[in-house]
This record gives C-alpha cells, sequence and structure tokens, in this order.
C-alpha cells in the first residue's frame, strides 16, 4: 500500500513587490510504499523542506495534489497517524519535555496512561530522562532535536517524515537517530527524511530521491541508483552538474 | 474540539511563566501601595479616589498583559515557527486560533484575579481607614467593575489574534492592538462631541460625522466595558446594560475569533 504519493505538485512563491518569484518545485511526482525508508537528498534550496511542508498542509501547492496514506493531505486527521520533526526544531521556552509530550498526545487522542508510558519510553530511548521537568529554555541544541524526536513519535505513526533529522547532533545523537530510524523499519513503519548527509543516506534508506532545482531527478532504489559501483557522492554531483546545464532528470 | 484543551493549556502554561507576567504584578502591587499614599493625600472623596485607582491599576496591567504577553505567544509561534509542530498535529487552524485565545483569555483571568485580591486588599485597609468616605462604596460594583475589565481584556485578546493571523510581524500586531484599544476608547466621546458640535455653534463637515460613524459602527467600543464611575460614586448599573455588554463583547469577539481563523486557513507557514 502506498504511504505517501505526491502528484504533479509545483509551488511558486511569489515573494514581495521588488523580489522576483521564486520556483520552489516542478511537478513533482513520487510514491512512498508502506514500510519502506526513503532519503530525500539535494543541495541547499532545492525544494526538500517545500515538498515536505505541503505533505503537512503548512503550505499549499499552487498545483497537483498529495496523499498520505491514501487521504489527501488537506485532511487534518490524517497527521494522527504522521510524526513530523521539523529542521531546526524551536519549542515552547517555558515548558518541560514531559508538558510537550503530553501535549503531542492528547492532540493526537492518547489515554493519559498511554502517554505517561509512552513519554517515558521515548524519553528514556532519547536520553531527556534526567531533563524531563526542566524547562526547553535550558536545553541544548541537540537536546531539543531530541525531544523533537520524541514528539514525532509519541502516538505510534505510522508515517515519519524527518526534516534534516541529524542536523545539529553530536556523533552519539546522531547513533541514537539512526538506531531509532532502524528501529522504526524493523517495526514496519513508513520513514520520509530529507538530508545532505549522503553516508546517512546510505545507511538506513531502501529507496532515495534526488531533487535539484525543485525537480525530482533521480528515485528509486539504492543498489539501482549505484549501479556500475559509482558513489552516491558521484551520482548526486552528476545529478547537480546536470540541472546546472539543463539536462533531462 | 478535543484539541482546544491541549492547546490552551500550554498556552496558559507558557504564559504565566513568563516573566513579564510577574514584572507587570510586581508593578500592579506598587501602584496598588500608592493608592493607600494617594488616597492618604485626598483631602476628600478618599474611597471614590481609591475605587479608581484600584480599577485603573486592574485595568491598566491587564492591557500590559494583552500588549506584550498574549500577542507575543502567537507571535512568537509565528517568528520561531514552533506552529510548524503545533500544526502538524490534528489540529486544524480555525481550533489552533480558538485553543489560542482560550489560553490567552485563562491567563487574563487568573492574573485580574491574582491582581484583584491585592486591590480589594488595598480597598478594605482604606475603608477601614476612612469609614465616613465610603458610604456609598459597594463590593458588588467593584466586582462587576472587574468583569467589565476582563470582558474588554479578552474582546481586545481576540482582535490581537485576528490582527496577528494576518499581520507579518509582531510589531504590526502591537500597532494595530494598541490603536484599536486608543479609538475604541475614545470613538463613544468624539461621536457625542460631533452630534452636540452645533449647540456649540460650531460646524462639523458632514464627510467627518460620516467617517465617525462609520467607524463607530466597525470599532469595538472599549467604553462600553468603563462603569470605573459608576463603581467610584456607588451608582447601580442597570442589569439590561450588564446583558447587552455581556452579548456586545460575544458577538464581537466571535466575529473577530471567526474572521481569524478564516485568514488563519489561508495562511501558509514556509
Amino acid at each position: 500500500m502506498t504511504a505517501i504519493l505526491t502528484s504533479g505538485i509545483s509551488k511558486t512563491f511569489k515573494g514581495d513587490l521588488h523580489a522576483r518569484p521564486v520556483k520552489a518545485l516542478e511537478g513533482l511526482d513520487f510514491e512512498i510504499t508502506q514500510g519502506e525508508v526513503f532519503g530525500f537528498l539535494g543541495p541547499n534550496g532545492a525544494g526538500k523542506s517545500t515538498a515536505i511542508k505541503i505533505l503537512l498542509n503548512l503550505i499549499y501547492p499552487d498545483s497537483g495534489s498529495a496523499y498520505i496514506l491514501g487521504s489527501d493531505v488537506n485532511d487534518k486527521n490524517i497527521r494522527k497517524h504522521v510524526g513530523y520533526l521539523p529542521e531546526n526544531p524551536y519549542f515552547y521556552d517555558y515548558l518541560t519535555a514531559e508538558e510537550l509530550l503530553w501535549f503531542a498526545g492528547s492532540v493526537s487522542g492518547m489515554e493519559k496512561n498511554k502517554i505517561r508510558a509512552s513519554s517515558d519510553e521515548l524519553l528514556a530511548k532519547v536520553n531527556i530522562e534526567q531533563a524531563r521537568t526542566r524547562q526547553i529554555r535550558t536545553y541544548s541544541k541537540g537536546m531539543v532535536q531530541r525531544v523533537g524526536l520524541a514528539m514525532a513519535l509519541i502516538h505510534d505513526p505510522q508515517v515519519i517524515i524527518l526534516d534534516e533529522p541529524m542536523s545539529g547532533l553530536d556523533p552519539i545523537g546522531r547513533k541514537m537517530v539512526g538506531d531509532l530510524i532502524l528501529e522504526l523499519k524493523s517495526k514496519g513503519k513508513t520513514v520520509f527524511f530529507s538530508s545532505h548527509i549522503l553516508t546517512d543516506i546510505e545507511r538506513f534508506c531502501d529507496r532515495a530521491g534526488i531533487i535539484v532545482n525543485g525537480k525530482l531527478r533521480l528515485a528509486g532504489h539504492l543498489d539501482k541508483l549505484l549501479e556500475n559501483n559509482a558513489t552516491l557522492e558521484e551520482v548526486f554531483l552528476r545529478e547537480v552538474e546536470r540541472a546546472g546545464s539543463g539536462g533531462d532528470a | 474540539m478535543k484539541v482546544l484543551w491541549p492547546i490552551a493549556y500550554i498556552t496558559l502554561k507558557e504564559g504565566i511563566r513568563n516573566r513579564a507576567i510577574y514584572g507587570i504584578s510586581l508593578f500592579a502591587f506598587l501602584l496598588l501601595g500608592l493608592n493607600m499614599l494617594i488616597a492618604n493625600l485626598a483631602p476628600r472623596d478618599v474611597g471614590k479616589v481609591a475605587v479608581d485607582i484600584a480599577l485603573s491599576t486592574i485595568s491598566f496591567s491587564g492591557l500590559l498583559i494583552v500588549l506584550f504577553v498574549a500577542i507575543n505567544l502567537m507571535a512568537k509561534d509565528l517568528d520561531k515557527k514552533t506552529i510548524h509542530m503545533v500544526l502538524s498535529k490534528p489540529i486544524s487552524r480555525s481550533e489552533y486560533i480558538w485553543g489560542k485565545f482560550f489560553g490567552i483569555a485563562l491567563i487574563l483571568v487568573l492574573t485580574v484575579i491574582f491582581i484583584s485580591i491585592f486591590a480589594a486588599l488595598s480597598l478594605y485597609i482604606l475603608k477601614a481607614g476612612y469609614e465616613s468616605f465610603f458610604l456609598r462604596f459597594s463590593w458588588p460594583l467593584v466586582f462587576l467593575a472587574i468583569f467589565f475589565i476582563v470582558m474588554s481584556l479578552i474582546l481586545l485578546s481576540a482582535l490581537s489574534l485576528l490582527f496577528a493571523s494576518f499581520s507579518s510581524t509582531s510589531f504590526i500586531t502591537l500597532v494595530l492592538t494598541i490603536l484599536t484599544y486608543l479609538v475604541g476608547r475614545s470613538l463613544s466621546d468624539i461621536k457625542a462631541l460631533i452630534e452636540t458640535a452645533s449647540i456649540a455653534g460650531a460646524t462639523v463637515s458632514p464627510i467627518t460625522a460620516k467617517v465617525v460613524e462609520v467607524a463607530y459602527y466597525i470599532f469595538p467600543n472599549f467604553a462600553f466595558f468603563d462603569i470605573k464611575m459608576n463603581a467610584a460614586h456607588g451608582l447601580s448599573v442597570p442589569i439590561a446594560t450588564v446583558f447587552w455588554t455581556v452579548l456586545y463583547c460575544l458577538i464581537y469577539g466571535t466575529l473577530a475569533l471567526t474572521a481569524a481563523s478564516l485568514v488563519f486557513r489561508r495562511k501558509e507557514f514556509p
């Protein structure tokens, strides 16, 4: 079954009076099946975050449509089955990790005791247990990122969307996130994550897509993308170069 | 609708722990302390001066909370992009607006209750010391005046949410809220002035009169909520006035929040 489907999504940011419109996405089509870990790879400004925000209904496409688990992303109820970690997350300064998890669980329709059990488990997993009653403003960037991850997972979602999940993390944090992705994969969850880090894509993904200038240049199974002994770096650089010279996707 | 409470609750917690609220409360206590001194200096009408200062302190502190705490609560969500986390949950844009509003209303109710306890204490002490100046003093009227202040602050918060829904920065929201409050406070007086101008032999252009009339019906009339004079002079407020003021607050507030929800529904969060 299809977990995520986008069909012909285009988006142009108009900007203010004097700025030229910026084409962020152009006819973006991709499909991710359930249980798959899909890596979304692209240079800065390629349109990765725009695509993710369209999937979460934070911005609206000019044309095309997007579906999660068969429902249009406009349907707010579908987000009960989606967990999202924003890039550089920023949460409420004066709330504690425990309170944030209570919020995330409550709005997802979880029972009080279920929220408590899941919070205990997740806070231990992301190593925030000791700081659970401290206000977020006292946390380091990496700790905020880890709380964000716990918030994305508290309601045991089917589809997990992570925007640059490794950014701002130290090697221990990166290993923790990597282990979590692998655990989610073993549970049959669908993970869609964007990254700049090629080794992360190689380590965790079943399939990957390379997006440049708002167009999906290449998508497929990793072994297919890396045939002829090419490295992911070589494939990535080749696609960026081709896009720059106007080559076909 | 089940999501309204979690949104309101985290808004309340985030707001109530904000240091600005402690600063504003401290400022209110200082003013209430001054109330004792100023009332002592008044040669007569100590009761009226004391009630007026106590209610003005509550009203002004509440206004500061709307301007510097409530507006920030939504503006920060937009500026710092916390809204990405909130709206990625099964929460609609309208639910976000209403939840935020209820949280802000709770903050206002709680802080006004807190400051009112000290205001009442200052009035109680002064009343005990100057019994003869408090002959027309009425606790129910003082509490009714506080209730009216809370309504006006809640209405102003609803309007600030409407402004925040389309403003690009929190500064614009702040300016629009202050302007609306100032216009809303003085429109009744300006309208009355224009209507009675001919008696004083002055002429007002028909365009000015029309502009004021239109503004009178568009802007919220915050003068409706000001019954400080009644409370200070012990003049009763007809029950019909209370009923119509509550209804006015409910209708105007609902319209403002509905408009905010509609604007917010179209808003994008890149």
